[in-house]
C-alpha cells in the first residue's frame, strides 16, 4: 500500500520531467525541425499547393496546438505513420524493440555480471597482481574504440580471414541456433567494451564497502568470507549497483545500439532512429524521444522502490 | 598479585608489527611484551599512533594485510600460539573466545541488517544454536547490557538506536558467546560523558559477571583510573611502563607517564599558571631516534638515552615494569588518588 501510494505520487512528479524533455525535443526536432513540404510537392508548386500540403502536415497550426498534439500522441501511444515508409509507428516500434532487446540483453547481462565478478576478484585481492592484471585489462578495454572492436571482432570471428565461426551481418531469431550465431559477435564486442567500465565502477564500490567499519566488526566476530561478502559487502553496495543497472535499462530497450545495429545490419530501434534522424522522419523521432523520457521516469521509480527493499534506512516519502 | 603465579590468559612476547607505507616501512609496534591474566582489566594507554589499536587488532589477527604484517614475536592465548594460526582456526576464536568492540558505534554495525539478525548470527555460528534459541539468548543479553524493552528493540536497525544504545548492542554481541577476553578499543570515545560513564560501568559489571579479562585501549587516563587494575603505557610503538594503577597514578616511574599524568586537568591545591604539557612532539615513525624514543622530550635524558634503547625491566619489588635508563624513584605509596 505504501509502495502503491508512493508510486502514484512519484509518477505524478515525473510529469514535469516528461514535459521538459518533450518540450525541448519538440522545439528542436519538430518545430524548427526538418520541413517536408517541398519533398512532397512537385516542381514549381503554386502557393495554394504549398499551403495545402502545409495544412495536411499540420505546419500551419500554432506552436501550442502542435505541442499538445504531440503530448496527446504520447499519451495514446498513437504516433501516426512514418513519413518515409508509411508504416504505422507503433507497429514499427513493436517490430524493432524486441529485436534490439534480443540483441542488447545478452551483452548487458553478461557485461554487468562479469563486471561484478571481476570487480569482486580485484577488490578481494586488491593491490596484488590479480587486481593489477584485471584493472590493466579494464583500461585496455576502455581505451579501444568501440568501432575498432566491432570491426576487429568481425574479422576475427566472422570473416574467412579469421575463424569464420559466425555470419558477418544479418539477423534471424527463427531458432535458438540462428539467434546465437547472429548475436554472438555483437555481444562479444559489447561485453569487451562495457566490461572495462563496469569492472572499474563495481570495484570502486566494493572496495569502499570492504573498508567500512562494519566489515571489520564482522571479521572480529568470526564471519567467514562468503558470508562477509553477501551480508556486509554486497548488500551494502547494492544501491550504486542498482542505480547503474536500472538506469541503463531505458537505453538498452529504446536506443539499442546504433553502431552495432548498423555494422551488423540488424533491423532494431537504433537503426530506425538513425534512419529517422537522417530522413527527418518526425513521427518516429517523436515516439523514440518521448518513450525514452517515460522509461527514465519509470526507471527512477523502480530504483527508489528497490532502494527501499535493500536499505532499511530509506523510507518512501 | 596472586595471578602472577598462574599462567597468563594472554601473553604477547616481542611482538613486531610493520606497515608498508609509500614513504617506507613503519614499525607500528616494536618488541612489545605483556601478559594479561584471567579476570583482570588492563588499560593500554597512549596517544594516537602509538600502536595501541594495532596491538588490539593483532591479537585477533585483524591487522589489515597488506600493508600490515606481523614480523616477529608471538601471541599466545590459553597456551595456544595465535601468530600464524590458519584463518579458519582464527575465525573460531574471534567473537567466541576473544571478542572485540570498537570505537565508532555509529558505523561498527551493519546498517542493512537488524541488530537481532547480527547478534543471532554470532550465536548460531559459534554455539550452534537454532535461530529461536539464539534469539532468546540475544534478547537476554540485550537486557543484561541495560537495553529497555529488548524483545522489541532486537528487531530494530542500527540507525534507529542512539550511540550509547549501539555501543551496548556491540557489548551484548561481544559477550554473547561468553568470551574469556574482551578487547575494547576506545569504546567510549565517541560517546558523551554521561553515556560514557554508564557504558564503562556496564563493562565493569559484566566483567565480574562473566569472569573475563578486559583489555581497554584508550587515550583517556581518567577512564583507566576508573576501570582498570593495571595499565600499559605505550609511546611510539614501545611499552614504556606497565604498572598497577595505584603505583602508576601515585608515582609514575617513566618520565612520559609522569608527563601524561601531570597534564590531566584537575583541581589542585595550588593554582597553576598554566597546565603542564610535554614539550616537543612525537617523532616521525619513519625517522626514529636510535636511543630512547622519548629522549628528545625528556627532562631526565642524557647521552645514554639517545644512544641505547632502554629495555622494559622490572622496576622494583612489584610486578611493575618500566623502560627507562633514569626512571623516577618508586614511592612506596599506600594511597592512590
Amino acid at each position: 500500500m505504501e509502495i502503491l501510494q508512493y508510486s502514484i505520487r512519484k509518477l505524478f512528479s515525473g510529469i514535469p520531467l516528461i514535459l521538459g524533455v518533450t518540450l525541448i525535443s519538440f522545439v528542436l526536432m519538430v518545430y524548427f525541425g526538418p520541413d517536408k513540404t517541398y519533398e512532397l510537392l512537385g516542381k514549381n508548386p503554386t502557393p495554394e499547393e504549398i499551403a495545402e500540403v502545409r495544412s495536411q502536415l499540420g505546419y500551419d497550426q500554432p506552436f501550442v496546438v502542435r505541442y499538445v498534439d504531440y503530448l496527446r500522441e504520447l499519451a495514446t501511444l498513437d504516433f501516426g505513420n512514418s513519413d518515409s515508409t508509411g508504416e504505422r509507428v507503433d507497429a514499427l516500434l513493436a517490430r524493432t524493440i524486441p529485436v534490439s532487446l534480443a540483441l542488447t540483453a545478452p551483452g548487458f547481462v553478461l557485461g554487468n555480471a562479469l563486471g561484478i565478478l571481476l570487480a569482486l576478484f580485484a577488490a578481494y585481492y586488491r593491490s596484488t597482481w590479480v587486481d593489477k592484471t584485471i584493472m590493466a585489462s579494464a583500461v585496455i578495454g576502455m581505451s579501444i574504440s568501440f568501432l575498432i572492436v566491432i570491426i576487429a571482432f568481425q574479422i576475427i570471428f566472422a570473416s574467412s580471414y579469421g575463424l569464420g565461426w559466425f555470419p558477418v551481418r544479418g539477423w534471424s531469431i527463427g531458432s535458438i541456433g540462428d539467434y546465437f550465431s547472429y548475436v554472438a559477435v555483437p555481444t562479444m564486442a559489447t561485453v569487451f567494451v562495457a566490461l572495462g567500465y563496469n569492472t572499474r565502477f563495481y570495484r570502486s564500490v566494493l572496495v569502499e564497502e570492504m573498508t567500512r567499519d562494519h566489515v571489520r566488526t564482522a571479521k572480529a566476530f568470526g564471519v567467514p568470507p562468503s558470508k562477509l561478502f553477501y551480508k556486509n559487502i554486497l548488500k551494502n553496495s547494492l544501491i550504486p549497483i542498482i542505480t547503474r543497472i536500472v538506469f541503463s535499462i531505458p537505453l538498452v530497450i529504446i536506443s539499442g545500439s546504433l553502431l552495432i545495429e548498423s555494422y551488423f545490419g540488424i533491423p532494431g530501434v537504433g537503426k530506425i532512429t538513425y534512419d529517422a534522424i537522417i530522413s527527418g522522419d518526425q513521427p518516429v523521432l517523436k515516439a523514440v524521444v518521448g518513450l525514452t523520457a517515460i522509461l527514465f521516469v519509470l526507471a527512477q521509480l523502480l530504483t527508489d522502490i528497490m532502494y527501499r527493499a535493500v536499505d532499511p534506512r530509506i523510507t518512501l516519502k | 598479585m596472586a595471578e602472577d603465579k598462574k599462567p597468563p590468559l594472554l601473553s604477547v612476547q616481542n611482538l613486531i608489527i610493520e606497515f608498508a607505507t609509500e614513504n617506507g616501512v613503519v614499525r607500528a609496534t616494536d618488541n612489545i611484551s605483556f601478559d594479561i591474566f584471567a579476570n583482570e582489566t588492563v588499560g593500554i594507554v597512549g596517544e594516537s599512533g602509538c600502536g595501541k589499536t594495532v596491538t588490539g587488532l593483532s591479537i585477533l589477527g585483524l591487522i589489515p594485510s597488506p600493508p600490515g604484517r606481523i614480523v616477529g614475536g608471538s601471541i599466545t592465548f590459553m597456551g595456544r600460539e595465535l601468530v600464524g594460526l590458519p584463518e579458519e582456526e582464527m575465525r573460531k576464536i574471534r567473537g567466541c573466545h576473544i571478542s572485540m568492540i570498537f570505537q565508532e558505534p555509529m558505523t561498527a554495525l551493519n546498517p542493512v541488517f537488524s541488530i537481532g539478525n547480527q547478534m543471532t548470527d554470532v550465536l548460531i555460528r559459534h554455539h550452534g544454536l537454532t535461530r529461536r534459541q539464539a534469539r532468546d539468548s540475544a534478547i537476554e543479553m540485550l537486557a543484561k547490557v541495560g537495553i529497555p524493552a529488548p524483545a522489541k528493540r532486537i528487531d530494530e536497525y542500527p540507525h534507529q538506536l542512539s550511540g550509547g544504545m549501539r555501543q551496548r548492542v556491540m557489548i551484548a554481541m561481544a559477550l554473547s558467546c561468553d568470551p574469556k577476553l574482551l578487547i575494547a578499543d576506545e569504546p567510549t570515545t565517541a560517546l558523551d560523558v554521561t553515556t560514557q560513564a554508564q557504558v564503562l560501568e556496564q563493562i565493569s559489571k559484566l566483567q565480574a559477571e562473566f569472569h573475563m579479562a578486559v583489555v581497554l585501549i584508550t587515550h583517556d587516563l581518567g577512564v583507566v583510573a576508573e576501570t582498570c587494575r593495571r595499565a600499559i603505557v605505550m609511546y611510539c610503538g614501545r611499552i614504556v611502563e606497565n604498572a598497577s594503577i595505584e603505583h602508576l597514578f601515585a608515582s609514575p616511574r617513566h618520565p612520559y607517564a609522569k608527563g601524561l599524568l601531570d597534564s590531566i586537568p584537575q583541581i589542585r591545591s595550588q593554582r597553576l599558571e598554566e597546565l603542564p604539557i610535554i614539550p616537543g612532539r612525537v617523532p616521525d615513525l619513519l625517522q626514529l631516534p636510535p636511543g630512547c624514543r622519548f629522549a628528545d622530550r625528556c627532562p631526565r635524558a642524557d647521552g645514554l638515552c639517545s644512544e641505547q634503547i632502554p629495555k622494559l625491566a622490572p622496576s622494583g619489588t612489584h610486578a611493575d615494569r618500566v623502560a627507562c635508563h633514569h626512571p623516577y624513584p618508586a614511592v612506596q605509596a599506600g594511597s592512590a588518588s
